[in-house]
């Protein structure tokens, strides 16, 4: 708790220290940082990242046969890139995301759960109907794909934008 | 002894409540909420909603904690001793008349996991569900069965939402891409 009180009460004027100079420049007078180094953050983030990571990986994947599914893991594997962000730097996170890579994740999991479920529509079935796709198991595959494919991939996606888009505030110039 | 955890649980949620409401500091009231999420977490997975618990953690008290601290470092902390907000009467009052009208309810509430309640006796959906999930979609959570399979055009429209509140914030905050 004294941790984060540390973090917040840096100092309302911006002080021009070297990490700021390769910031991008503020499209907003923000009046304090959102970022501190902290050496505690980063050793435990480190540490902490792969299981966070995996056990996202797990709750996503293992969803249909054991409790969670694509909304959960979906979220912890979104939250990682938060935690790398919150340790390591929110700009420098962003430039090593890019611009494309956030908007393609949530895009492709609309996508892919649109054509999963209005595809047995054009088969002439109902909405999400699996039966109508000629595979094995098709419910199976089917729940998987929309769980995987789908709902996890919206979730990170939309999750991570939202926090570099809370970070970044209200804007406008867009290179 | 399980029931007594949960009512520890119960008291330790309501307690970080209050204290959310009235915590003078923010970042105090963010901190002592993502400890109420956690308890809440905690609370769903004794009552066997462990897929429920998975979101209040990650969710509530994760994101929402980041999202609360990203928002509070565009503003400036209140001045001030005080540690405890300033207590209004009429929204005291308010509230509790609103908690006791809730605790009104809840003797009626049937037991967890009474297999009277009418949830687990009408089994023309709830028992078809639990028997025959597995045949018809091969999944053995029944959670994911019945959120993929049955209810898959709520959970298409709930993941559009989703979607939906990402490029919300985009057309509030003005930018054109998340990153």
């Amino acid at each position: 708790m004294s941790d984060a009180d540390e973090g917040s009460e840096t100092p309302p004027e911006t002080p021009a220290d070297d990490e700021d100079v390769d910031a991008e420049p503020e499209t907003f007078p923000s009046p304090r940082r959102a970022y501190t180094e902290s050496e505690v953050i980063m050793s435990t983030v480190r540490v902490v990242t792969p299981f966070v990571l995996t056990f996202g990986l797990y709750i996503t994947f293992h969803g249909a046969d054991s409790p969670g599914g694509g909304f959960q893991g979906g979220a912890l594997v979104g939250v990682v890139v938060l935690m790398l962000a919150f340790a390591f730097g929110i700009d420098p996170t962003r430039r090593w995301l890019g611009t494309k890579a956030v908007t393609l994740v949530a895009s492709l999991g609309l996508l892919v759960f649109a054509t999963i479920g209005l595809g047995s529509v054009v088969l002439g079935g109902a909405f999400l109907e699996y039966g109508l796709y000629p595979l094995e198991d098709a419910a199976k595959y089917g729940i998987e794909a929309v769980e995987i494919g789908g709902i996890a991939l919206i979730v990170a996606g939309v999750i991570m934008g939202l926090f570099f888009l809370t970070a970044a505030g209200p804007g406008g110039d867009v290179e | 002894m399980m029931e007594y955890v949960a009512y520890a649980l119960v008291v330790f949620v309501v307690l970080t409540g209050i204290a959310t409401a009235l915590l003078r500091d923010v970042l105090a009231a963010i901190i002592v909420f993502a400890a109420y999420s956690l308890g809440m977490a905690l609370l769903y997975t004794l009552l066997l909603a462990p897929d429920v618990g998975l979101t209040e953690a990650v969710i509530g008290a994760g994101v929402t904690t980041i999202l609360l601290l990203l928002t509070i470092v565009k503003t400036v902390r209140p001045g001030g001793e005080r540690t405890i907000e300033r207590f209004d009467s009429r929204a005291a009052v308010a509230c509790g008349a609103l908690a006791v009208v809730f605790g009104l309810t809840l003797p009626d509430l049937p037991a967890v996991g009474d297999p009277n309640s009418p949830i687990l006796s009408y089994d023309a959906v709830t028992g078809h569900y639990l028997t025959q999930s597995y045949a018809e979609t091969g999944v053995e959570n029944t959670v994911t069965a019945v959120l993929a399979a049955y209810r898959g055009f709520d959970t298409f429209g709930e993941a559009t939402v989703v979607f939906a509140a990402g490029v919300a914030v985009l057309v509030v905050l003005q930018r054109e891409v998340f990153t």
